[in-house]
């Protein structure tokens, strides 16, 4: 029951985290696209707002964004290596 | 006076920080054990000092057998440790196996005559004055007192969360000039619109219900009638 409740939190603790990550990420992501169409505007790729939205969603799909589930994992991870380099003899 | 007391709340802040870390981090000392024991316990106010109720050791609410390892320093003082399992949450060190850990110190133990030096990891304070003990961690026989341990755990904590912390502030910088700044700026510049047109308005006498909401309509985008 314990073990439970020590999940629960820390799911919630984590997805926090991940949220806040997440709007991170999304955040200078969105910006590199800007300042990208602001150095050296396309050719033919007049709308700014249309050439960010489509390296938005071009990033939604990317490997990067995927990454953040590692905020998930990583922990998880090196819980179970504490307990097992902990408690091995 | 204000600047005193932002001051004073930083150190006391610092202190807490610093008196925190380092009663959860590891810490090794180099000693030789004398005796390992169980004795029934009793916590009481000092319960935040002992493992919580939901780790092993448990046995009543407040009452439990709680194994000891007594050790002598290579300077001739003693110290005592309590070998207690973590339990799940603080300080994360997940240690459940305090029935192995004891019976290791117990085949290192060692008179003064024939000293067999032990390295014991642990963390926390001993407070005889409200019967707090560090808990043991992890024992491991050393050649000597002058062995130097490096503290690779202390290391790499502390680098992540400093890592953590460049990390907290890079992401509210992100948000302050992504998200904060921008909306202030529209802010301002709706009141400034505001002041401009205060005069025209009243003369329209549209009345203060009507000249907030179209106030409140140019944060939505929607132009001044």
């Amino acid at each position: 029951m314990a073990l439970l409740r020590v999940l629960v939190f820390a799911f919630i603790g984590l997805s926090v985290v991940y949220w806040l990550m997440a709007i991170y990420a999304r955040s200078t992501e969105r910006e590199r696209l800007e300042k990208k169409w602001d150095a050296a505007p396309p050719e033919g790729d007049a709308d700014r707002d249309a050439f960010v939205a489509a390296g938005m969603a071009v990033y939604e799909k990317s490997l990067r964004r995927k990454l953040i589930w590692l905020v998930y994992v990583v922990p998880l991870a090196v819980v179970a290596v504490i307990i097992y380099i902990v408690n091995a003899q | 006076m204000w600047r005193y007391v932002k001051w004073g709340l930083r150190i006391v802040v610092a202190l807490a920080v610093l008196l925190f870390l380092h009663y959860s981090l590891p810490q090794h000392d180099i000693v030789r054990i004398t005796e390992t024991y169980n004795r029934i316990t009793t916590v009481g106010a000092n319960a935040i000092f002992y493992a919580s109720p939901d780790a092993g050791t448990a046995e009543g609410i407040n009452t439990r057998d709680i194994r000891f390892v007594a050790t002598a320093r290579p300077n001739g003082k003693v110290i005592v440790y309590r070998n207690e399992d973590t339990g799940l949450i603080w300080p994360p060190y997940f240690k459940y196996d305090s029935s192995n850990l004891q019976a290791e110190a117990s085949n290192l133990r060692s008179d003064s005559a024939n000293p067999q030096w032990v390295s014991v990891t642990h963390y926390g304070w001993r407070i005889p004055f409200f019967s707090v003990y560090p808990n043991a961690v992890a024992v491991k026989a050393v050649d000597g007192p002058e062995v130097r341990i490096i503290p690779w755990v202390n290391i790499v904590v502390l680098t992540l969360l400093l890592l953590a912390a460049l990390m907290v502030r890079r992401m509210w910088l992100q948000l302050r000039e992504r998200m904060i700044d921008p909306v202030a700026q529209d802010l301002g510049e709706a009141w400034d619109e505001v002041e401009n047109r205060g005069e025209t308005a009243a003369r329209k006498a549209r009345g203060l219900l009507g000249r907030l909401r179209d106030w409140l309509g140019t944060f939505a985008g929607r132009p001044r009638r």
